[in-house]
């Protein structure tokens, strides 16, 4: 490993707890270990902190402006050439503006292209409906060829950037805004593309979770702990290609699964479990998620909470589930 | 350069000839297609493909290449004809056009061999040669970016992103060639939306601007050999055609955008093409 580890360290003790960042600083390392990466921005430079990068590879760094479309299509005709870029964007614009140009030229012509999009779920909620991303997952899952990550803390973000050296494909990283989104499990344990992280063992019911919900599926799991019911949580960071060992396990051994995303209930991580589940071995479920609204304008956190992505709805949908126990 | 004699031209007019008796064989055995907007182009990829892009047909991943972008992907039936007659691709794949399983659809395929991207869906040639252009760039390879646009393809907005794009950076190792045959799918463009002032357009996005005959393999010739235009911008060259080229019954009409082929318009299309 070429980038210092005592910069990474100091990185990540003076940085905010924000995916988004942690994206623009495995760039950093990416940029030093991999002479084929190249950056490129839709003026997103400060959105997903590049600037080091920007600083340290200026050769190797491309401005694209605000035209997402153009940004990825010149992202594919790059890779063509045997560069491995690296595009910085929003997830809102990157997905839903682009999603042609993702189709085609990236995930069709299956090109090696990762695309990091920040400010993704309601993370930018009081910028309003148009800059939530509460579809993007649907819509990068329904693409052949293409690897979803969603990280749910600093630590797993940086690890999954670092994964996608040995992806030789499309990548599409869910990351998160200007909000807090604390550590969720061993900042030491290994990052391992498309396992499911344990993060609580159970055998009563299961939470499979991603992203911010993660931290809420802990706190609902550690709620319950008390009063003597074990509820597994599963850290489901890839959502494509999905860790069926896992799912079909804790629908095995527990008498239900809950899915928990800051994500549409259609077409996110629900929906894969769901996918899964009904084919393979159908379970009971619950889905904690958005529900089939646009957000209202609000603070992410109280926002996440009236629309049903919290501890207390992980809580409430496990109960559901253990009141059917047969 | 041009030769006096006109040996060069004359080559090349013959085997612009033979793509678009390819066009239409292989859009007969496909029962119809895009006639008018692969037969306009078939003078430009000659000359790109028998003459300027440097390239081996039996080496087609070769780093070096220069890269053609068919961004107008529905004229595939004339790169399957340029693919073949150059020896990337078996000639026979031309009786397989739109059959089951063939690597030759109605758009270009990134999996065959000699193709460089999969385009069809409208507006996205030029950023991915953008890309392209770029990757070069920082790379330090030579090679030369061409990309062909419809001119009823120019509607699409992405392509002026990439316009701006590939100005800002300077990519002289980059050109478009407008395919300005005048006609979209519909009628007229210029009548379904008007993309004039063209020329004025590209100049003001940045880019050097020739207008040629896209039709005259001398005028062809001699502006594909002077490239690039400017050492300091990306060059566009709208090249005035006639959709349908070269079949007194497919020129110049929206119906021959595309129709069906049977053997009798079949027999009558070679019979105007003249012998290869």
């Amino acid at each position: 490993m070429n980038a210092p580890e005592n910069a990474l360290a100091e990185w990540r003790a003076k940085s905010a707890n924000q995916t988004r960042l942690a994206f623009g600083q495995a760039l950093l390392e990416i940029g030093a270990r991999e002479p084929r990466a190249v950056v490129v921005s839709a003026d997103t430079q400060d959105l997903l902190g590049i600037r080091p990068y920007i600083e340290r590879f200026p050769e190797r760094f491309l401005e694209m402006g605000i035209a997402e479309q153009n940004a990825i299509g010149v992202a594919s005709g790059l890779a063509t050439t045997g560069l491995h870029p690296y595009v910085c964007a929003y997830a809102p614009f990157i997905t839903a503006r682009s999603m042609e140009q993702v189709r085609n030229d990236v995930a069709y012509a299956n090109q090696r292209v990762v695309i990091g999009a920040a400010a993704s779920g309601i993370s930018l909620g009081v910028a309003g409906g148009t800059h939530h991303a509460l579809e993007d997952l649907a819509l990068m899952r329904s693409l052949p060829n293409m690897t979803i990550i969603v990280p749910a803390d600093v630590n797993e973000a940086y690890q999954a950037t670092l994964a996608t050296l040995d992806i030789d494909g499309p990548v599409y990283l869910r990351l998160g805004g200007r909000v807090e989104e604390p550590p969720v499990g061993d900042p030491e344990a290994p990052f391992r593309l498309g396992k499911a992280a344990q993060l609580r063992p159970g055998n009563d019911v299961a939470v499979i979770a991603c992203g911010a919900l993660v931290d809420m599926a802990l706190r609902a799991s550690d709620l319950l702990k008390k009063e003597g019911i074990g509820v597994r949580v599963l850290n489901m960071h890839t959502i494509k290609p999905l860790d069926r060992d896992a799912i079909l396990a804790a629908a095995a051994e527990t008498c239900g699964i809950v899915t928990a995303e800051e994500h549409h209930l259609c077409g996110g991580l629900g929906g894969a479990v769901a996918e899964l589940l009904a084919v393979e071995r159908p379970t009971r479920m619950r889905m904690v998620g958005m529900p089939d609204t646009f957000a209202m304008v609000g603070p992410t956190v109280p926002l996440r909470a009236k629309y049903g992505m919290s501890a207390e709805a992980v809580v409430d949908a496990c109960r559901a589930l253990l009141a059917q126990r047969r | 350069m041009i030769d006096k004699t006109g040996t060069l031209v004359s080559r090349l007019e013959q085997q612009a000839r033979q793509v678009r008796r390819n066009i239409w064989r292989a859009i007969r055995a496909g029962g119809g297609g895009h006639v008018g907007g692969s037969s306009s182009a078939a003078d430009i990829l000659a000359a790109l493909y028998f003459h300027r892009m440097r390239i081996r047909p039996t080496e087609p991943d070769w780093p070096e290449r220069d890269r053609f972008v068919l961004s107008k992907g529905h004229a595939n039936a004339a790169l399957g004809a340029v693919l073949a007659q150059a020896g990337f691709i078996d000639d026979a794949v031309l009786d397989q056009f739109y059959a089951f399983e063939s690597p030759f659809g109605m758009h270009p395929d990134i999996k065959v061999a000699g193709v460089e991207m999969c385009t069809g869906a409208l507006g996205h040639g030029l950023s991915v040669a953008t890309g392209m252009a770029l990757g070069a760039r920082i790379q330090k390879m030579a090679f030369h970016t061409f990309v062909l646009i419809g001119d009823g393809e120019l509607h699409e907005g992405s392509n002026w992103e990439a316009a701006m794009a590939a100005a800002h950076y300077k990519l002289a190792n980059l050109t478009a060639i407008i395919d300005h045959n005048k006609i979209c799918q519909s009628g007229r463009v210029n009548e379904v939306i008007s993309v004039d002032p063209l020329a004025d357009k590209w100049r003001a996005f940045g880019w050097e601007v020739r207008e040629i005959d896209g039709h005259n393999m001398s005028d062809v010739v001699e502006t594909l050999d002077a490239l690039p235009l400017n050492s300091e911008r990306p060059t566009a060259i709208i090249a005035h055609t006639v959709k349908g080229k070269g079949v007194s019954f497919a020129e110049n009409t929206y119906l021959w955008h595309s129709n069906s082929v049977n053997d009798e318009i079949y027999a009558k299309a070679l019979a105007e093409l003249g012998l290869p």
